[in-house]
């Protein structure tokens, strides 16, 4: 159990945020500059926040309220430092060493020996930092902070350090390490891929305050508001008029359209008819209507719509469309109305790069409003 | 030929780099990673024996320490006397050397990647011990190099040293003031051998400091 609340004036920035979380996994996440790592550090006691109070357990780290401000190295709190901070004058073996200075010396080399294994480190304890690459060091790091057995742990952008292939690589890597040890901890990441992977619990931070603290796949599906929306990366982040809301649906009106969309189940609310309503569809829930296959049945395919593909974008794997409506006037986003992704295969199948007008459902499920 | 001034002139370079590593790393210390009350003051005492004129430092030295300037009361009342002897040297050759030291030592510190010092007081480490195991491995090349210049720079003080040791010879008089001594009194080859002396030594010990900087940690 965490409990953090605090504030912290700095020139030009305050950062105000309250959470809390019972979770294994927390991530902070948010565009940089938003008062995440100003929290990790806050948390390790590296920064002093001019009021708060800080819970770890049952262990009250500060509180200013009673006075209470325990010095970093009584906080027992383990800290993976963007780019590790590791000791460039010890080997991995002394770096994992470093935090266990009180236990006995066998003690102290047998939780070595022991963390250098589990981290599936061995043979490399004599190597210095230097000599080791990007994914052994993240674990020279993780071993660092976690053979004293903190209470927590806290991870600031364990990532940012490495290039694409490795990250995905190290992210699972982590995502086990996390798992085995059993310890909670608190990730900081501008990545929302990499929250998600990771984390249990988000806590999304905007110019110091949280704008929203969820499980990650109520934030994923159920963004509290259309600035979170943005800040996650959610496209085709689009605004209409409401006509019908209850309880479990809403009815709306878009670019001449009417679409059907469900109400969110957390955040389920009743905006007046001709209310304006911001919504969301992602991009792969998209379904274009073959044409070998006969007429749409409106029965079954929901919130038809036709419109043709003004710009396309090859990812590799998927092919980004931009479609523009048949409805009049002007395109929602610039020059289209949507961003649809499908996987190459289909685009090949259906021959996009040839035939660009096309007739495409949205399922009522895949339109998500976001609440005002 | 006489080669008491070498010796005194080692025994008191020595001597005053201990002192001045003993004053001038915490001095360092302070100011490249604290911020204080007076920090700009002692950022500006600090450079004061550079500039001022070796005379000037070895008068004020001597009004305080000698038998009626305020510490040389205190000195006197322990027993203790300072000018005009070989302590009265070290103590000239500390305060025209120590800059060279700190200055050194603390750009060493400042080069000290603050995040590592931050891991071991997370990682259950005191201040003190922070500095022992972080702070000073990772600047001992920046202490080592200011040290000697420091050594070199007491080996070869003049004008401080004759202010407040004098030039007496056996007694304090050392290396730079015998090599004048000698000149004055036409003695050129003492002159000579003392010189040769005094610049071989500088110049095995910044060779030995460049070699030896050049290893890891």
């Amino acid at each position: 159990m965490l409990s953090v609340s605090l504030t912290k004036r700095l020139p030009g920035f305050t950062l105000d945020v309250t959470w809390d979380a019972a979770d294994a996994v927390t991530g902070l996440f948010g565009p940089s500059g938003s008062g995440k790592t100003l929290t990790l550090d806050c948390l390790a006691g590296l920064a002093r926040p001019d009021t708060g109070r800080i819970v770890v357990g049952d262990r009250v780290l500060f509180d200013t309220a009673t006075g209470v401000d325990l010095p970093p190295r009584s906080r027992r709190l383990g800290y993976v430092f963007q780019g590790y901070a590791l000791f460039p004058h010890l080997t991995a073996g002394d770096n994992v060493a470093y935090g266990l200075r009180e236990l006995p010396r066998a003690e102290r080399r047998g939780r070595v020996a022991d963390v250098i294994a589990r981290l599936g480190l061995s043979g490399l304890e004599h190597r210095y930092p230097n000599q080791l690459s990007g994914g052994e060091r993240q674990r020279v790091a993780l071993g660092r902070a976690l053979a004293p057995e903190p209470a927590l742990l806290l991870l600031d952008e364990p990532f940012s350090a490495l290039d694409l292939p490795l990250r995905r690589v190290l992210r699972d890597d982590l995502a086990r390490v996390l798992r085995e040890w059993r310890t909670a901890a608190v990730m900081v990441t501008h990545d929302f891929s990499e929250a998600y992977r990771l984390a249990d619990r988000i806590v999304v931070y905007e110019a110091g305050r949280v704008v929203q603290a969820a499980p990650r796949a109520e934030l994923l599906w159920q963004p509290a508001s259309e600035a979170v929306a943005r800040i996650m990366g959610i496209p085709n982040i689009l605004h209409g008029t409401v006509i019908k809301a209850t309880p479990d649906r809403i009815q709306l009106r878009w670019r001449g359209q009417i679409l059907e969309a469900v109400n969110s189940p957390t955040h389920s609310y009743l905006p007046p008819p001709e209310a304006p309503i911001a919504f969301f569809i992602r991009p792969e829930y998209v379904r274009l209507i073959r044409k070998d296959r006969g007429a749409a049945d409106p029965g079954h395919h929901m919130n038809l719509m036709t419109g043709i593909v003004v710009a396309d974008e090859d990812f590799g794997t998927t092919w980004t469309l931009r479609i523009r409506l048949d409805a009049p006037g002007p395109p929602a986003q610039g020059d289209h109305d949507l961003q649809v992704e499908v996987p190459h295969l289909v685009y090949e199948i259906l021959e996009i790069d040839r035939d660009r007008r096309w007739e495409f459902s949205i399922h009522r499920g895949s339109i998500h409003v976001l609440p005002a | 030929m006489e080669l008491f001034p070498l010796w005194l002139s080692l025994e008191v370079s020595l001597v005053a780099t201990a002192l001045t590593l003993g004053l001038g790393v915490p001095a360092a210390w302070l100011l490249g990673r604290r911020t204080f009350v007076g920090r700009d003051l002692l950022a500006a005492l600090v450079v004061t024996p550079l500039v001022l004129p070796p005379t000037v430092l070895g008068y004020y030295l001597l009004v305080l320490i000698g038998t009626r300037g305020p510490v040389g009361r205190l000195l006197d009342a322990v027993g203790v006397e300072v000018a005009f002897t070989w302590k009265g040297a070290v103590l000239a050759a500390c305060v025209g050397s120590i800059p060279l030291l700190i200055r050194a030592a603390q750009a060493g510190f400042e080069a000290v990647d603050p995040r590592l010092e931050a891991a071991a007081r997370t990682l259950g480490r005191s201040e003190w011990s922070v500095f022992w195991s972080v702070t000073l491995p990772l600047a001992w090349r920046a202490v080592l190099a200011g040290a000697v210049l420091a050594f070199c720079r007491a080996f070869g003080d003049f004008g401080i040293t004759l202010m407040v040791a004098g030039s007496i010879p056996g007694k304090t008089q050392t290396l730079p003031l015998a090599i004048y001594d000698h000149v004055q009194a036409n003695q050129m080859p003492e002159a000579n051998t003392l010189a040769l002396l005094a610049a071989g030594i500088v110049v095995v010990l910044l060779l030995g400091v460049g070699r030896f900087a050049r290893l890891r940690y």
